[in-house]
């Protein structure tokens, strides 16, 4: 049987950027449908600074995290980890381990393990009793104890026999001819629910399995090289990036709770289906006896989807030992083991006329993400700006390190760090402002290139930008300077996302998502669209989440709960509010059209005094329970792609940042005196958690650009600095003042027409950084992180 | 100390300690190498501060030891003893939460909230011990505290509103005298 | 972190005689002030000491006090916070309260005694992990063709390990001494420069504190009329770092020139490093830019920077220079 279309019907929506201009355009749109929001300014609630609904919680130290989750009869566990970069296991006795005071049960890992790239040829490792060890501190085996002293302990205990292997932990090292293989054999990995993974089918030579050459985005387009000979201007250039950890301040943790006829789990997890999912799947239980809750999640970008290996630990021993074992990975193994973003060696060659147009962009890239692959460096090459000559070659290179995992825009940041340097080495060239280049190339259809057209002279004139001086303009030791960038993102959707809302008959408003919050907001924008369907407050709905047994939500990565979850929710309350409507109607002799929700009161348009509290309208009505759900529909104008857990919409999300900068060119020092930062996200719901999330993005950008590096000891693969002291993150007094501005552009799409912008928000940050480097010294530095070591070296070229 | 005028040896195995948090003295099982972060959370089920690194570089576990912040996973529990601790718990006087609370609240001065706690306990130190501080004073006051979402800005800003707020208050309890 | 016994000590000679007691067989006796180096040992595996002897139990151990014949007298558990905001220590010893602002965070300030502080050993990634110490592993050969950024580029062929307390920067400049009692009622004095020695890994303290001997405080000289002082830690982040370098200048002055003069890099050399022919150049001359300049060259001269580290020697000297100019100018 054919899948019959659902019924639609036309609706105008008001479609641009609120304050500039915005036009009506025609959608179709399914037949029950909500009407179009109008801009914020006339809404009571979306578009509004409410409080954070948990901010209390969180305030008063009450807000319960999964490290805080403590069970009856909790067990602690600790992992056992390898102490060599690379061995075959030849033995792993864990005969003292097991009798220990106080152990409850022991588990060592016998399979093929989570987030590592597998071999394709799965019986080149087979022989293999246990996985080979392929980096310091990949885990083994666990330990689940009555304390935590004693786990610790008695994870101590247990004997590994290695039969070392060659090892290489630099990127350049592994790609040489002849270095250590990491893998004997090609190698796959399936992205995950995260992301990150790379192509299948690759080829591999040695450590390096590549090229991707971007078919997913319709590469390659025309032909690059003959372009480039054939170009004016060319700007051919080396980019150098690090490795950077996620550093969430709360590590992965779990609480596994195993009983007889069910599993339940306490996640921190940015995307709480994906953990029942991989849990299911690995343990072969129906998912409906999988149940995960998640509360609150102290920070993942990106590196907490899944169960992970310690989750695979954390279960089996729950299982063995028969009670809830409490996994909490300490701060040395969140940096080792839990994921990374890749570093990159970008070869990018730009091909330009003389008016700056792009003729040509050639990109080679080489990136390691340890064990894993997804060392890719993203898709701005071949959507950001228009070029009809575009090939690239993007490489993974496996070293005996740490697995990679999706991170905040995953390859976006490093791709951009090269893309926008190059941009404005060409506007330097052609002797033109980096905007008016922008102004001249950044002419694609989609809305976010038009946002940035706005988002650059927005910034431009709040930035002061008409005072950039020329290159190399101070004198002194300490030099300032000026430079801009842009960021691209995709408007990402998790098509399954459902919501449902739900009345009871004392008036009480709930709304039901499994999603989660890893700091997002969630709660509160999913309580605010809700709310103003019922002319409620935020704070009086309840808001429902981070449970596998509420309607499937969105994961938190890729920048699309808001997106995903908001025009969900929006249908559902529309439909439960259409449903008290018709059930109040008979009661107030009117047509249930004619019945409105405002400022907490229902009532008939028009006559004042049918008028009543909004409790009251439902105990009038007649309501027990009204419950009504609805699922994410797709886009009005239908999707760039789809897949049944991931389409991606016509138009991107982006964003343009301003960075001043003071460089001392005798100590190397480099300060960000302040950045400027104008976004898009469709329609903000609200713009006070959308301005943190700016902060977080350009913070995070800031530290990369300036302070984070992984340091791996070569000849033992040790991670020396898996700390937080050794490991730089921004601290308070690296925080420059940061202006953020938010447009409102509405783009037709969905019921709320939210869209997201973590991501866009801390792609553009180090290459701003970066621009104003060359603006304040007239010299280009294309390695990050800016460190002294770093600077001192750009400075000497 | 015994007869000799030896001091007792205590440990290695657990014994009872008696400590003051938050205004009450309570009683929690503790060994010599138990932290008092340790000992908050798992003994006394205070679970508001939070453990980030163990090892005293990103100030989530602060608490205030006789009112100055501590770092208290890098705090051995028996050091404790005889001290007035507050937690993140003891901050708001029931209901009515500190004046730095209701400022993170009304400035978003948290995201993910794991810093959350510690961040208030170092804010709400500083605004008790100078009501007139200045950008510089907030960003030293936090200088050890490590967020990774970001919530610098509008900790500095909510901070310097609670301290406002004080000032203001301050002002006019002495304009009725 | 494994347990251990603890006793609290109550007075110095008690603790002296817990410390000489001879450990049992389950690990070495060792003293514990603020905790905060000893804290971190443990929990990386480095120590796993059988007895911890408390001596923030001492009595009487914690005082600053100053007067015009003996100069300063910080007692052992005298914490950083409270050097940092002693008015004694900032009106006559600023370059000391400036090392003791800016070291750690405020919350490990005010748990951090100077005792504990000199005491410390390097914050080196290799030396605070337990696999570096191991049977078999050649921890300086590691460090030497390794990651020895933060490391020394002076007197680094043996070891390249650098003390890691930065009040001690300040206090070598300003000619401190440190005071040990010992077993048997013994007591000593030793110029700080000579108390701290150079670290290495086989060992398990790096200065020449005795077995049983306790640091019980720290006493520097009363500076003359007119002393000028400046200190300057290079960080590469700034809201709490190791440093770079660490610099402390102490003149003294006769008029506009410069009568004696102390210059002590930190972070540099296995020990805080005096810049000798640094100090010979600006006697009984005023320090302009350009001798400034010329002194701090001479800092640098001699430097034998590792592969990984030679970024620091340009670094060193712009700091020498600045914090030259700073103290003239104080």
């Amino acid at each position: 049987m054919s899948a019959q279309k659902p019924p639609t019907k036309t609706q105008t929506v008001s479609y641009g950027i609120v304050g500039q201009s915005i036009d009506q355009v025609t959608r179709s749109v399914p037949e029950n449908e909500p009407p179009p929001l109008p801009a914020n300014a006339s809404l009571k609630v979306i578009g509004k600074p409410v409080d954070r609904l948990d901010a209390v919680q969180k305030v008063t130290g009450k807000a319960r995290f999964t490290f805080d989750v403590q069970l009856p009869g909790m067990l602690y566990a600790r992992r056992v980890v390898s102490r060599v970069a690379h061995a075959r296991v030849i033995s792993v006795d864990t005969s003292e381990a097991e009798t220990y005071p106080g152990v409850r049960a022991v588990h060592v890992l016998n399979q093929p393990l989570l987030q590592h790239a597998r071999l394709r040829d799965e019986k080149a490792d087979a022989a293999a009793r246990y996985p080979t060890i392929r980096y310091f501190g990949q885990p083994v085996a666990a330990i689940a104890a009555e304390s935590q002293r004693a786990a610790d302990a008695a994870a101590r205990l247990v004997k590994i026999v290695y039969e070392a292997l060659p090892h290489a932990t630099t990127l350049e090292a592994a790609m040489q001819e002849g270095a250590p293989l990491v893998f004997p054999g090609p190698t796959e990995q399936p992205s995950t629910a995260g992301g990150g993974g790379a192509p299948p089918g690759l080829p591999q030579r040695g450590n390096v399995r590549g090229p991707d050459t971007g078919q997913m985005f319709g590469l390659p387009r025309g032909d690059a090289a003959a372009a480039v000979s054939g170009a004016e201007i060319v700007v051919d250039a080396e980019y150098r990036t690090q490795v950077q950890t996620h550093v969430p301040m709360e590590p992965h943790a779990m609480v596994a709770d195993w009983r007889e006829d069910s599993l339940t789990i306490y996640a921190s997890t940015q995307f709480t289906t994906s953990v029942r999912d991989e849990a299911a799947d690995m343990f072969e239980l129906p998912k409906s006896r999988v149940r995960v809750i998640s509360d609150f999640t102290g920070g993942g970008f990106g590196a907490k989807y899944g169960i992970g290996n310690f989750g695979l630990l954390a279960i089996n021993l729950s299982r063995k030992a028969g009670a809830p074992v409490r996994m909490v990975l300490d701060r040395r193994e969140e940096h080792v083991s839990s994921g990374n973003r890749p570093d990159s060696l970008q070869h990018l060659t730009l091909g330009a006329t003389g008016d700056g147009r792009l003729t040509a962009i050639q990109l080679e890239s080489h990136g390691t993400g340890g064990v894993a692959a997804g060392a890719g460096v993203g898709f701005a090459h071949a959507l950001m700006y228009p070029c009809a000559n575009v090939s690239q070659q993007q490489y993974d290179v496996f070293t005996n390190a740490g697995p990679c995992a999706a991170f905040r825009a995953p390859g976006q940041v490093q791709g951009i760090f090269a893309l926008e340097q190059s941009l404005d080495e060409l506007a330097h060239r052609l002797g033109l402002d980096p905007i008016e280049l922008r102004d001249r190339i950044d002419t694609g259809p989609t809305d976010d290139a038009r946002a940035r057209k706005v988002e650059r002279q927005v910034g431009a004139e709040k930035f002061g930008w008409s005072g950039r001086r020329a290159p190399n303009a101070d004198s002194g030791a300490v030099k300032r300077g000026m430079g801009m960038a842009q960021s691209q993102w995709v408007s990402v959707i998790h098509p399954p996302t459902s919501c449902e809302v739900r009345i009871t008959d004392d008036g009480s408003v709930e709304a039901f998502t499994s999603a989660q919050d890893v700091g997002t907001g969630t709660r509160t924008v999913l309580a605010q669209v809700v709310a103003e369907e019922f002319g409620l407050r935020a704070e009086d709905v309840g808001a429902h989440i981070g449970d596998t047994r509420y309607p499937s939500g969105p994961p938190s990565g890729g920048s699309r709960v808001t997106g995903s979850l908001t025009p969900a929710a929006r249908n559902a309350a529309y439909r439960a509010a259409r449903e008290l409507a018709a059930r109040l109607a008979p009661a107030l002799e009117a047509n249930a059209d004619d019945i409105v929700f405002e400022s907490g009161r229902v009532g008939v348009r028009g006559a004042p005094a049918t008028w009543m509290p909004f409790k009251d309208a439902v105990k009038k009505a007649g309501v027990t329970e009204i419950s009504h759900r609805a699922v994410r529909q797709d886009d009005y104008e239908g999707y760039m792609m789809s897949m049944p857990q991931f389409a991606v919409g016509r138009h991107g999300i982006g964003g343009v940042q301003f960075a001043e900068i003071d460089v001392d060119t005798e100590t190397g020092s480099v300060k960000v005196r302040r950045l400027v930062a104008v976004h898009d996200c469709g329609r903000p719901i609200n713009p006070k958690l959308t301005e943190s999330q700016i902060y977080g993005g350009v913070i995070q950008g800031l530290s990369y650009a300036l302070y984070e590096e992984r340091h791996l000891d070569p000849a033992s693969g040790i991670h020396l600095n898996a700390n937080v002291d050794q490991y730089k993150i921004a601290g308070s007094r690296e925080i420059p003042e940061i202006e953020v501005h938010i447009l409102e552009q509405l783009g037709g799409q969905s019921s709320t027409d939210a869209r997201g912008v973590a991501e866009p928000a801390n792609v553009a940050t180090a290459a701003a950084i970066a621009n104003a480097f060359f603006n304040a010294t007239g010299k280009r530095i294309r390695r990050l992180p800016l460190t002294p070591a770093n600077v001192l070296d750009a400075l000497r070229a | 100390m015994d007869q000799q005028g030896n001091s007792t040896i205590l440990g290695p195995g657990a014994g009872i300690v008696t400590l003051l948090v938050n205004g009450r003295a309570v009683r929690a099982m503790a060994d010599p190498g138990t932290t008092l972060a340790e000992v908050l959370r798992y003994g006394l089920g205070l679970t508001g501060t939070k453990i980030g690194c163990d090892r005293g570089a990103c100030s989530a576990c602060t608490v205030w030891l006789d009112g100055e912040v501590a770092a208290s996973c890098m705090t051995l529990a028996l050091d404790a003893r005889g001290r007035q601790i507050t937690t993140i718990e003891g901050l708001a006087d029931g209901a009515a939460l500190h004046a730095v609370q209701r400022a993170f609240v009304e400035h978003d001065a948290m995201q993910c909230g794991f810093c959350t706690p510690g961040m208030v306990m170092s804010c709400a130190a500083l605004v008790e011990r100078n009501p007139a501080c200045t950008l510089d004073d907030v960003k030293a006051a936090v200088s050890g505290h490590l967020c990774r979402c970001g919530t610098y800005p509008n900790v500095f800003k909510a901070t310097l509103a609670a301290a406002a707020q004080r000032r203001t208050s301050a002002a006019d309890a002495e304009s009725r005298r | 972190m494994d347990s251990f016994e603890w006793v609290d000590a109550t007075s110095v000679e008690q603790a002296v005689a817990l410390l000489t007691a001879a450990a049992g067989p389950g690990g070495p006796v060792v003293a514990k002030a603020g905790g905060i180096d000893l804290i971190d040992l443990i929990k990386e595996g480095v120590v796993r000491p059988a007895r911890v002897v408390n001596l923030r139990s001492i009595e009487g151990l914690d005082r600053i006090a100053f007067d015009e014949r003996g100069g300063l007298s910080i007692d052992a558990l005298v914490t950083l916070a409270q050097i940092e905001s002693s008015p004694e220590v900032r009106g006559r010893y600023p370059a000391l309260a400036e090392s003791a602002r800016h070291a750690a965070t405020p919350q490990v300030r005010n748990a951090a005694t100077i005792g504990g502080n000199l005491l410390q050993r390097p914050r080196c990634w290799y030396l605070r992990n337990h696999y570096f110490h191991d049977d078999g592993v050649d921890a300086a050969a590691a460090l030497a063709s390794g990651e020895h950024q933060y490391h020394a580029i002076f007197d680094n062929a043996a070891c390249a390990l650098v003390h890691a307390s930065t009040p001690a920067t300040a206090l070598v400049a300003y000619g401190a001494r440190v005071h040990l009692a010992g077993p048997g009622g013994r007591e000593r004095t030793v110029p700080l420069h000579e108390f701290l020695r150079p670290p290495r890994f086989e060992q398990d303290r790096d200065t020449t504190i005795e077995p049983g001997e306790i640091l019980t405080r720290v006493t520097v000289p009363a500076a003359a009329r007119g002393t000028r002082a400046a200190y300057h830690k290079q960080t590469e982040r700034d809201s709490y770092d190791w440093p770079i370098c660490d610099v402390a200048v102490v003149l003294e002055m006769n008029g506009d020139a410069v009568a004696a003069a102390s210059i002590v890099l930190g972070w540099v050399a296995p020990t805080p490093r005096r810049a000798s022919a640094s100090e010979q150049a600006l006697i009984g001359k005023p320090l302009t830019e350009a001798l400034a300049r010329e002194a701090a060259a001479h800092a640098v001269a001699g430097a034998t920077p590792l592969a990984k580290n030679r970024f620091k020697v340009p670094i060193l000297e712009a700091v020498v220079r600045r914090t030259l100019r700073a103290a003239a100018g104080a």
